[in-house]
C-alpha cells in the first residue's frame, strides 16, 4: 500500500504541473495568413523512411503590413486528413488547440521570416500509414499560436497525400520467433515422453 | 471443561495467549493434525498444510505455492502485454477503435474455453501437467506477435495468447490440494492475487522494455515487437521449472498415486454433472464475471484511457495503469483473508456478506472513476475501485472450495471462465463502439457491477445458511457430511469412493463460525494413504 500512496502523491504533483500550463487558444481564432505549399501531388503515396517532402511557406502579402509583427517562430507539422481520423478518437480535431490532436508529427521548427522559407524533410520511419496534409503554426513570443497556413482547403478535402509506413517486421525477428517456439514445444514433448517412460519402467519393476 | 473434542468449553484456543490468532495458521483442535505425516509444515488428515509460511520454499506445499503463482503471473504479463503499447501498435497496424476493442475482447475470450477444459484436466490429469502444457504451448503464440501486420492478425494473436490464462485454474486447484480449508481463502487469494499482479506489472514492464529497445536503435514499429520476446522467454522458463520442481499432491504426483491405487480415478461425466446441476456454480460464474471480469477489462483499457484523456506520456500512463493491477499484491489476499476472518466469527454467512460488500464497493468506485475529470481524483477512484474488485475476487475463492468437493476442478474452471466471459461481454458492450467514450464506458461498467452482485444473496448452504436465512434445523440435512456425500451414488459409496468427501466434510466444520459443533467429531480416522 505504501507504493500506491507514493504513486498517488506523485500523480498529484504531476497534474499540478500540467494545470500550470493551461492556455485557452482556439483554432478558429487564428489568422490564416501563411501561404503554404507541399511537394506531394494529390493522392501520391510516399514511403516512410525513403520519400521526401518539400514544404514552402511565406507570409501572405494580401494581409495588412504589420500583421506579422508579433510572429516569432514557425512549426511545420504533418496532419491527419479526416478519413484517417474516422473511428480513431486519439486523432480527433478539436477547436481548443490544447486538446486538438490533428497534427501529431513535427516536421521542422524555425524562426519566423516574412520571406519565403522552405524545408525538405524525409518522411520518418515512425509515421503511420494514413492520409495527410501539411500545416504550419506561427507562434508569438509567449509560445501561443497566432496564425497558420496549410496545404489543403478549409474543408481538408483537396491536395491530400498518403504515407505508406514501414511494417516494423524483420526477417531476423521472424526467424528468432520460430526458433524459440520450436524449442518450447520440443522441450515440453521431451519432458512428457521421458516421464511416461520412467513411469512405465517403474511399473514393470 | 468437557473432555470430548469439540464440546462447549473444550477449545484451548487462545488460552495461553501464545496461539496465533491470524488466519495464517490453523491451530484449532477441530482440525486435527496428522501426527504420522512427515512434512516441513503441520498437515491435516488429507496431508494439506495447516500453516501458510509465505517466505518458505519447502517442498511440497510452499514450493507449489511459489511455482503456481509465478506461472500465473507470467501468463498475465503476456496476455496484457499489448495493452500499454496500444498507442504505438494502433499506429503501426492502422487500427480503428473497433479493432482495439475487439482485440481486448479476444484477449480474454480464448481463456473461457481453455479454463473450462483445464478444470476437467486438473480433475483427471493433475494441475502440474495442466500448468506446464498451457504455459509452454502458448509461448509460440507470444512469439507470434513479431509477425503481425494488420488488425486481423493482431486480434488472432491476442486471442491465442489469452488461452494461457487457464493457468488460473491450475493455480487455484493446486492450492486447494495443498492447503487446508480453514486457510484456503488466504492462500488462494494470495496466489491468485500475486498472479493477477502480472496484469499491472506488464503495464510498467512493457513500456520500459520498449523504451530500452528504442535506445538501442530500433524504430518504434520494430521495438514493440522485440519487447514481446521477454514474456515469451518467461513462459518457457516457468514451464520447465514447473515440470522439474512441481508435484500434484502432497504425497506425490497424480499419475504415480493413481497407479498405486491411492487416489481413485473419477469419471468426467459424473464430475461435470455435479458441477453443472449445482445452482451455486452458476451464481458464482456470474459474480466472478463482475469482479475478475472488470479487472481484466480495466487492464485492457486503462493505460490508453489515461494516455488519451489526460494527455500523459506512454510511460506515465503505464505507471498509473500499473497501480491498478499491482494493487493485487495486497488487495486480493486481503479479500481472501477478510473472508477467512469473517468465517471464524460468522461462518459461511460472513464469507457471503464480505463478498457482497467488497464487490459492490468496487462497482460504486468504478462509476466514480468514469465521472472523474481531474487526474488526481481519477487516480484515487481507480485505486479504491481496484481494491474493491480485487478483494472481491479473493473473497470469491474463499467460498468456491466449499461448493463441491467432487467437482472442485470443474467449478473452479467454470468460475474462471465466467470471469473472462464477463470481461469479453463488458468490453464488447462498453469499450468497442466509437459512440461510447471510454469514460462513459467505465461508468456503465460500474453500474453493471452493482447489479450483477445482487445474486449472491441467493446462495444458500443447508448446513450453514445464507446471507439472510439460517441453516437447516434438520439433523441429517443440516450436516456437512450429508451435503458432500450426496454427490456420490450408493454404488460409489460401496466402493469407498466417497472417503475423500467425508474427510473434507469433517475439516469443513469450521464454516459454522462460532456456533459450536453439535454433532460429535468422528474419531480420528486412518488416512487411506500412509
Amino acid at each position: 500500500m505504501a507504493a500506491s500512496t507514493l504513486l498517488f502523491v506523485a500523480s498529484i504533483l504531476l497534474s499540478s504541473f500540467a494545470l500550470s500550463c493551461y492556455a485557452s487558444g482556439t483554432f478558429s481564432a487564428l489568422q490564416k495568413s501563411i501561404l503554404l505549399t507541399s511537394s506531394p501531388k494529390s493522392g501520391q503515396v510516399l514511403k516512410a523512411g525513403e520519400a521526401n517532402i518539400t514544404v514552402t511557406w511565406s507570409f501572405n502579402k494580401t494581409y495588412p503590413a504589420g500583421t506579422d509583427s508579433a510572429y516569432k517562430t514557425v512549426k511545420v507539422k504533418l496532419c491527419y486528413a479526416p478519413i484517417s481520423q474516422k473511428d480513431r478518437g486519439w486523432r480527433k480535431t478539436k477547436d481548443e488547440l490544447k486538446k486538438d490532436r490533428t497534427c501529431q508529427h513535427k516536421i521542422v521548427k524555425r524562426d519566423y521570416k516574412p520571406e519565403t522559407d522552405s524545408v525538405t524533410w524525409t518522411v520518418e520511419r515512425d509515421i503511420p500509414t494514413a492520409t495527410y496534409f501539411v500545416r504550419a503554426y506561427v507562434y508569438n513570443a509567449e509560445e501561443k499560436e497566432v496564425a497558420y497556413g496549410q496545404s489543403t482547403n478549409d474543408g481538408k478535402k483537396t491536395n491530400l497525400f498518403e504515407v505508406e509506413a514501414i511494417t516494423g517486421r524483420h526477417v531476423s525477428l521472424d526467424i528468432a520467433s520460430v526458433c524459440f517456439s520450436v524449442f518450447s514445444i520440443v522441450s515440453l514433448a521431451g519432458f512428457f515422453y521421458l516421464e511416461k517412460r520412467k513411469g512405465a519402467a517403474s511399473q514393470q519393476k | 471443561m468437557g473432555d470430548i473434542e469439540g464440546s462447549p468449553g473444550s477449545s484451548m484456543h487462545g488460552v495461553t495467549g501464545r496461539e496465533p490468532v491470524l488466519a495464517f495458521s490453523v491451530a484449532s483442535p477441530i482440525v486435527l493434525t496428522d501426527p504420522t505425516a512427515k512434512f516441513d509444515l503441520p498437515v491435516d488428515s488429507e496431508h494439506k498444510a495447516k500453516v501458510f509460511k509465505l517466505f518458505s520454499f519447502a517442498n511440497p506445499h510452499m514450493r507449489t505455492f511459489h511455482l503456481s503463482w509465478i506461472s500465473f503471473f507470467t501468463c498475465f504479463v503476456s496476455t496484457f502485454a499489448a495493452a500499454p503499447l496500444v498507442p504505438i501498435i494502433r499506429d503501426n497496424l492502422n487500427l480503428t477503435k473497433g479493432d482495439v476493442g475487439n482485440a481486448g475482447v479476444a484477449s480474454v475470450s480464448g481463456s473461457i474455453f481453455s479454463r473450462l477444459v483445464m478444470g476437467a484436466v486438473c480433475d483427471l490429469l493433475g494441475p502440474r501437467y495442466g500448468c506446464a502444457f498451457v504455459i509452454m504451448l502458448t509461448a509460440p503464440t507470444v512469439f507470434c506477435m513479431s509477425f503481425v501486420a494488420d488488425a486481423s492478425g493482431y486480434i488472432a494473436v491476442r486471442f491465442m495468447i489469452g488461452f494461457s490464462l487457464a493457468t488460473f485454474v491450475t493455480c487455484q486447484y493446486w492450492m486447494s490440494t495443498m492447503f487446508n480449508g480453514k486457510i484456503i481463502g488466504t492462500v488462494n487469494g494470495t496466489a491468485a492475487g500475486w498472479g493477477n499482479m502480472g496484469g499491472g506489472a506488464t503495464q510498467l514492464i512493457m513500456p520500459l522494455l520498449y523504451d530500452l529497445i528504442q535506445r538501442f536503435g530500433a524504430t518504434p514499429f520494430t521495438a514493440w515487437r522485440i519487447a514481446f520476446f521477454i514474456p515469451g522467454w518467461l513462459h518457457v522458463i516457468m514451464g520447465i521449472l514447473v515440470l522439474t520442481l512441481g508435484q500434484d499432491l502432497p504425497d506425490g504426483n497424480l499419475g504415480a498415486l493413481q497407479k498405486k491405487g491411492d487416489v481413485s480415478k473419477d469419471k468426467f461425466s459424473k464430475v461435470f454433472w455435479y458441477a453443472v446441476t449445482n445452482y451455486r456454480t452458476w451464481i458464482f460464474v456470474l459474480l466472478y464475471g463482475y469482479s475478475m471480469g472488470v479487472e481484466l477489462s480495466t487492464d485492457n483499457v486503462i493505460a490508453e484511457y489515461f494516455f488519451d484523456r489526460f494527455d500523459l506520456k506512454l510511460q506515465t500512463a503505464g505507471i498509473i495503469a500499473a497501480t491498478f493491477g499491482m494493487a493485487n499484491l495486497l488487495a486480493r489476499p486481503f479479500g481472501g483473508y477478510a473472508s477467512d476472518v469473517a468465517a471464524q466469527r460468522f461462518g459461511m454467512r460472513g464469507r457471503l456478506w464480505t463478498l457482497w460488500i467488497l464487490q459492490t464497493l468496487g462497482g460504486v468506485f468504478c462509476i466514480l472513476l468514469g465521472r472523474s475529470n481531474s487526474l488526481p481524483i481519477a487516480v484515487t477512484m481507480m485505486i479504491i475501485f481496484s481494491v474493491g474488485a480485487q478483494a472481491a475476487c479473493g473473497a470469491t475463492f474463499g467460498i468456491i472450495p466449499f461448493i463441491s468437493r467432487r467437482s472442485l476442478g470443474i467449478i473452479s474452471g467454470m468460475t474462471g471462465a465466467g470471469g473472462n466471459f464477463g470481461s469479453g461481454l463488458t468490453q464488447l458492450l462498453f469499450f468497442t463502439s466509437s459512440q461510447i467514450s471510454t469514460a462513459m464506458g467505465l461508468t456503465y461498467m460500474g453500474i453493471m457491477i452493482v447489479a450483477c452482485t445482487m445474486p449472491v444473496t441467493l446462495v444458500h448452504f443447508p448446513q450453514w445458511g445464507s446471507m439472510f436465512l439460517p441453516p437447516s434445523r434438520d439433523v441429517v440435512k443440516g450436516s456437512e457430511e450429508h451435503y458432500y456425500v450426496s454427490e456420490w451414488t450408493e454404488d460409489e459409496k460401496q466402493q469407498g469412493m466417497h472417503q475423500g468427501s467425508v474427510k473434507f466434510a469433517e475439516n469443513s466444520r469450521s464454516e459454522r463460525g462460532r456456533r459450536v459443533a453439535s454433532a460429535p467429531t468422528p474419531p480420528y480416522a486412518t488416512p487411506n494413504h500412509a
